[in-house]
């Protein structure tokens, strides 16, 4: 076992409030729907089924990132396409994007080649970033535009994989600061996010366990979260 | 029919509290996600009432509470609070909400149905329905 001597940031009980505290908005969504459906007639139940998926995606990634603190051998690196994730990242999002009035967007062209990573938790990272953002933007009063691009590029240090938004609020000093504040404030993200940003510190920790990092980048003029990936060169040459 | 100004950061808490409030014939309901669009929106539409969240991104609640209650004309509009911030949290700085910037109640959002919701609505308004 990997743990020994280790206390793995996923496992912090900051993390785990953290979720409890995240839970509770799909939760209230759900209970108000079913309310106003009683009160008004409406028995289309979308909206519910919408909140409901995303409150189980959020449990699955944080025990997604329990487990590969703790069984690292059991997520082998692999070689992945970063398009691929993105593409299916995109698809996993695309209802719950809609019930928020965000338009998603993919920017995954390029050939890149494949990158070493765990497939199950890279996507697991971005779907979790992907759905703080969602719920974030439309709070935000700088954005234009409620949309959100999936995106991929290169960069001197790798191939960047991550999520951008139309705001200026994404950066390394406000995940720093919200790393710093997780588990000591109720909005450790103060000018990103209304609720306690688990999603995104759910995200941070599962790259972590992975040995990768989530870091704030751009991609054209737009901000974002994402993470550094090394293209697998092995696979390249065959 | 009354104005109501809804400051709610969830886009879909927003539409479920708007559409319950509105069918009810209670009022129009004016929502917006933060304080300074809180400011200019009651600017515009002259609100009877105010339903706010306190945990808001980038300009707390208190301080639209600050901002708001500055303006004479209204001072006299009656402020419900509805958040995700439980009561134990604040309850030190309660008097100070009540009493200075004339809070009229606190509802905790995890334990406030819609008919509660409206029920405390009716009671604040300043019109009988």
């Amino acid at each position: 076992m990997a743990t020994d001597g280790y206390e793995a940031p996923i496992l912090s009980q900051q993390l785990l409030l953290g979720v409890a505290e995240e839970l509770k908005l799909p939760l209230l969504q759900i209970a108000r729907h079913t309310e106003l459906a009683q009160l008004n007639g409406n028995t289309d139940l979308g909206n519910v089924r919408t909140a409901a998926q995303m409150a189980l995606q959020l449990l699955d990634n944080y025990v997604l990132g329990v487990r590969l603190a703790l069984e690292p051998q059991h997520f082998p690196l692999e070689a992945v396409s970063v398009s691929s994730v993105l593409y299916d990242t995109s698809q996993q999002l695309d209802t719950f994007a809609k019930s928020y009035n965000v338009d998603l967007e993919l920017s995954i062209a390029g050939k890149y080649g494949p990158v070493l990573a765990n497939r199950q938790g890279l996507q697991a990272a971005l779907v979790s970033v992907g759905a703080a953002l969602i719920e974030a933007i439309p709070a935000l009063e700088g954005p234009r535009q409620l949309k959100l691009q999936l995106a991929t590029h290169r960069s001197r240090y790798g191939v960047i994989a991550g999520v951008y938004a139309d705001t200026k609020q994404l950066s390394n000093e406000a995940l720093q600061r919200g790393r710093r504040l997780q588990g000591r404030s109720r909005q450790p993200l103060l000018n990103l996010s209304q609720s306690n940003g688990a999603g995104i510190f759910v995200a941070d920790a599962i790259l972590q366990a992975m040995d990768l990092h989530l870091i704030a980048s751009r991609h054209h003029h737009l901000h974002g979260l994402g993470t550094v990936l090394q293209s697998n060169y092995q696979l390249q040459l065959v | 029919m009354n104005q109501i100004l809804l400051i709610e950061p969830d886009y879909v808490l927003a539409k479920i509290y708007k559409q319950a409030l509105e069918a009810d014939g209670l009022a129009k309901v004016t929502v917006v996600s933060g304080a300074q669009a809180a400011i200019m929106a009651a600017d515009e539409h002259k609100p009877d009432m105010v339903i706010m969240e306190l945990q808001l991104i980038e300009h707390s609640g208190v301080e639209f509470l600050y901002e708001f209650r500055s303006y004479t004309e209204w001072q006299g509009v009656p402020i419900l609070i509805q958040t995700i911030v439980p009561f134990g949290e604040f309850q030190d700085n309660w008097h100070l909400l009540q009493d200075e910037l004339g809070v009229r109640s606190y509802l905790y959002k995890p334990h406030t149905s819609l008919r509660q919701l409206l029920s405390s609505v009716r009671e604040h308004s300043l019109v009988s329905t």
